[in-house]
């Protein structure tokens, strides 16, 4: 029996090096082909990115060498694309690198949707948005009938928020799949503000995450059409939504009016409180000051800090705080004013 | 006599053979999930997700702590790699502890430290801190000096410094990617924080250019036991963490570079300072807790992300690290024993702690066991022949053909070494392993036990040796 073990591991070892003798070659050849296509792409953008800044920017001719003749000079272009694309905002541009990709990327693209390997499929859907290649639209929802991951689910998605933004609403509702906040924010960041308004419009229909995800996005969009529609969110009992919806509001920092606000200034939430200290910050001192004194003198560390904070940042701010530690009794609330205003003092 | 002999010879051959064809069993079975894993990702575009992701609107601030104990050489260069780092929003806090070199003047230098009054919110006791101060240059840069108290104190004073809900631990003298912070962050953001934990891959720097705190080509070394240290962290990295990641079965995650969710680790308790795998203890108190809560949360491990880090060079500071490793993790083990197959703790407690306990902590004595059984069978005679070539053979598949198998497959993914000359280079040296690295490793990691049982009594008297010796595990 052990003379017959010997033998079965002589065998599995002789036929493991042998599969990773085979799968060194492998390799190697591989090594080898890699090195030809990134000396094929880098010869492309060595002789053509001239000719596409001219072509891009300089209304130069365009001319038939730019057309890829195989994957390596695809890979140049994308390369070419999405460096312009990333760094320049230029209407211009943007539609000529559309009407290229649509034209002549496109049949790259189509072939690698119907790829076996999921990294390449994904590869596609990222070119499709970035590039703008709605003619790939139809493919994309014949796609979309195909047993199809998550993540490609997800660049769907995009992809939709980008060219119909009617399916796309339409997708999120029907959808059974629940992204992150960050994968929301996302794709609502790409949306028109028409849609996204009707979107915020409907708000308790949505999912948490959803929700949550629209309350970031009015707030990083910055209009002043979402303040009301924040401002309502003050009075939900979720404490997430009214935390969001205050951060929302002081991120836009347009405050018309204190007394929305005021009864937070007793919230028994401390990053309610914390949140009121930093949007009186848009409100001035002689309004707020009161409030603020009563925050400085708050339970929670980081209330006492910016509430601290937001009295300094004001004009008369240091003189206020300098008086408060004068007249409180309250030593953490002393010190915390103590360092901001040393703190602030070393700045200017 | 002679049959007592036998009776052991045979038994301890068996328990050898049965232990070493489980760990073959148990790794192939990890290497297939890894491998399955990233194979998935291969050429994957992943610049697209970083662009998406370099917005602090799609993120989450993130405290960047370095603890420094004598690391006047390595501490300028790593501030730079983490100022270098492509994210959006960070603070720097290095912590001297209580350094007797120049790396706190070095510091204060270079980085034109002014001292500055700040209040500090104590969530975990620690030593007493000295003076904090602030970058003139970099805002986004603190110092903090404090007493001596080993480096699980001083990422503790990090922790009660910073201010942002995540933070990160990286050694005084590790380099990051610029992008590997924000792809360690990428399960944390894409979960909505159901991810509390993550650690990146470490890769050995050694032969690696290095300019003002990025790696910019890295070449194999020519030392061999630097080499030979290279595979292994590959193999490590195959044949665990990436399958234990995917069943939440993470129990370490390097110290070198992991990023916490600040209030798990405080609710923990953030890190031991009387126990010398910090980084373990911490990833296992929190496991504790999430248990605890009944919370579904996650410790993750992401492949990509990779911190670089120096090797020992010399067989001296090897077998240190490899002893204190090795006593770190039987300490571990050992001050969490109960949680070993109990069925409150599920998975963790019937799969992660047996594995850890029986291949990463006991495998060096049954292993070491072995190598002494092939020497002793060759000199009781024919009879044992068998036994011990059967044995050879099966440290051959264990050490030879996993080794290989990594080496190739990580230049299948991830091509971190791209020369055909360097990837021969390895391949060679994989097959010297079971001669002198593996039995080496296998007497200082049985060392690291010995010393543990020896020291047991007095353990919570022993000195400290600083965070110069660094604590990763592999």
């Amino acid at each position: 029996m052990i003379e017959l073990s010997i033998s079965f591991l002589l065998t599995v070892i002789v036929v493991l090096l042998v599969m990773l003798f085979l799968f060194t070659i492998y390799l190697l050849l591989q090594h080898e082909r890699e090195i030809r296509f990134a000396k094929t792409r880098d010869t492309y953008l060595q002789n053509y990115s001239q000719h596409w800044y001219n072509y891009l920017f300089n209304d130069g001719n365009f001319s038939m060498v730019l057309v890829p003749r195989g994957r390596a000079q695809v890979a140049a272009i994308e390369i070419i694309f999405s460096s312009y694309l990333k760094n320049i905002t230029n209407e211009k541009v943007e539609h000529k690198i559309k009407e290229f990709s649509n034209h002549y990327l496109k049949k790259f693209y189509d072939k690698d949707l119907a790829s076996k390997r999921w990294s390449i499929r994904m590869n596609a859907l990222y070119r499709i948005a970035d590039l703008q290649i709605d003619e790939l639209l139809d493919t994309c929802q014949q796609f979309e009938k195909t047993k199809i991951s998550e993540e490609e689910y997800f660049q769907l998605l995009k992809i939709y928020s980008i060219f119909r933004q009617e399916l796309f609403i339409g997708k999120i509702k029907e959808s059974s799949i629940h992204y992150s906040e960050s994968e929301y924010r996302r794709l609502f960041v790409l949306l028109e503000d028409s849609v996204f308004i009707r979107l915020f419009e409907d708000f308790n229909s949505w999912t948490k995450n959803i929700q949550f995800a629209a309350i970031d996005t009015a707030a990083v969009k910055r209009h002043m059409q979402y303040i009301e529609k924040l401002k309502q969110l003050l009075t939900y009992e979720e404490p997430e939504i009214k935390i969001r919806a205050l951060k929302g509001l002081y991120e836009i920092g347009v405050i018309d009016e204190i007394d929305p606000y005021v009864p937070f200034v007793a919230s028994d939430m401390w990053e309610v409180r914390l949140m009121i200290a930093k949007i009186f910050k848009h409100v001035p001192l002689e309004y707020s000051y009161a409030y603020l004194e009563q925050l400085l003198e708050d339970d929670n560390w980081w209330v006492r800090s910016q509430a601290a904070k937001t009295i300094a940042e004001n004009r008369e701010g240091i003189a206020k705080l300098q008086q408060f530690m004068e007249s409180s009794n309250d030593q953490y609330a002393i010190e915390m004013a103590q360092e901001t205003v040393v703190r602030r003092q070393g700045i200017k | 006599m002679k049959v007592m002999i036998d009776y052991c010879m045979w038994f301890f051959g068996g328990i050898i053979m049965f232990y070493m064809l489980f760990v073959i069993v148990s790794y192939c079975a990890m290497f297939v999930i890894a491998m399955l894993d990233l194979r998935k990702r291969y050429k994957l575009d992943p610049s697209e997700y970083d662009d998406a992701h370099i917005d602090a609107f799609y993120s989450k601030p993130v405290s960047l702590l370095v603890p420094a104990y004598n690391e006047e050489v390595g501490v300028v260069d790593t501030v730079y790699s983490l100022l270098n780092l492509r994210y959006p929003q960070t603070e720097i806090i290095i912590i001297n502890d209580g350094s007797t070199d120049t790396t706190l003047q070095t510091v204060i230098e270079h980085f034109r430290m002014k001292p500055v009054d700040k209040i500090i919110r104590t969530n975990i006791p620690t030593k007493e801190v000295k003076q904090i101060y602030e970058s003139e240059i970099y805002k986004n840069c603190i110092l903090v000096d404090k007493e001596n108290g080993g480096k699980a104190d001083a990422l503790n004073v990090g922790i009660n410094v910073s201010q942002y809900p995540y933070f990160c631990s990286i050694d005084g003298d590790s380099i990051l990617d610029e992008k590997s912070l924000l792809r360690v962050m990428k399960p944390i953001i894409l979960s909505d924080g159901e991810v509390i934990a993550a650690g990146g891959n470490i890769r050995i720097a050694n032969g690696a250019t290095m300019q003002l705190g990025s790696v910019t080509e890295t070449h194999l070394p020519n030392n061999y036991l630097v080499i030979m240290q290279i595979i292994e962290y590959l193999r490590a990295f195959l044949m665990g963490r990436i399958a234990l990641s995917k069943f939440n079965l993470v129990l370490i995650i390097s110290g070198a570079f992991s990023v916490f969710s600040k209030e798990w680790a405080v609710k923990a308790g953030g890190y031991s300072t009387n126990i010398i795998g910090e980084d373990m203890e911490l990833v296992v108190n929190i496991h504790r807790l999430i248990r605890k809560k009944k919370e579904k949360k996650r410790i993750e491990f992401v492949p990509d992300p990779v911190c670089w880090t120096e090797a020992p060079q010399t067989l001296g500071v090897l077998r240190n690290q490899r002893r204190r490793w090795h006593q770190g993790l039987f300490e571990s083990l050992w001050k969490h024993k109960t949680m070993t197959f109990n069925p409150k703790y599920g998975l963790l407690g019937f799969i992660a702690l047996p594995y850890f306990w029986l291949v990463e902590c006991l495998g060096p004595i049954v292993e070491l066991g072995g190598y002494i059984y092939i020497v002793v069978a060759f000199f009781l005679g024919k009879i044992y022949y068998e036994v011990a070539v059967i044995l050879l053979l099966l440290f051959v598949i264990y050490g030879v053909i996993f080794s290989i198998a990594s080496i190739l497959f990580e230049a299948w993914t991830m091509n971190t070494y791209p020369r055909k000359k360097e990837l021969l280079r390895m391949i060679l040296l994989a097959f010297t392993e079971i001669f002198w690295y593996r039995p080496l490793t296998l007497l200082w990691r049985c060392e690291g036990l010995v010393r543990f049982m020896l020291r047991k009594s007095d353990w919570g008297n022993m000195k400290r040796v600083g965070i110069a010796e660094k604590e990763k595990s592999v």
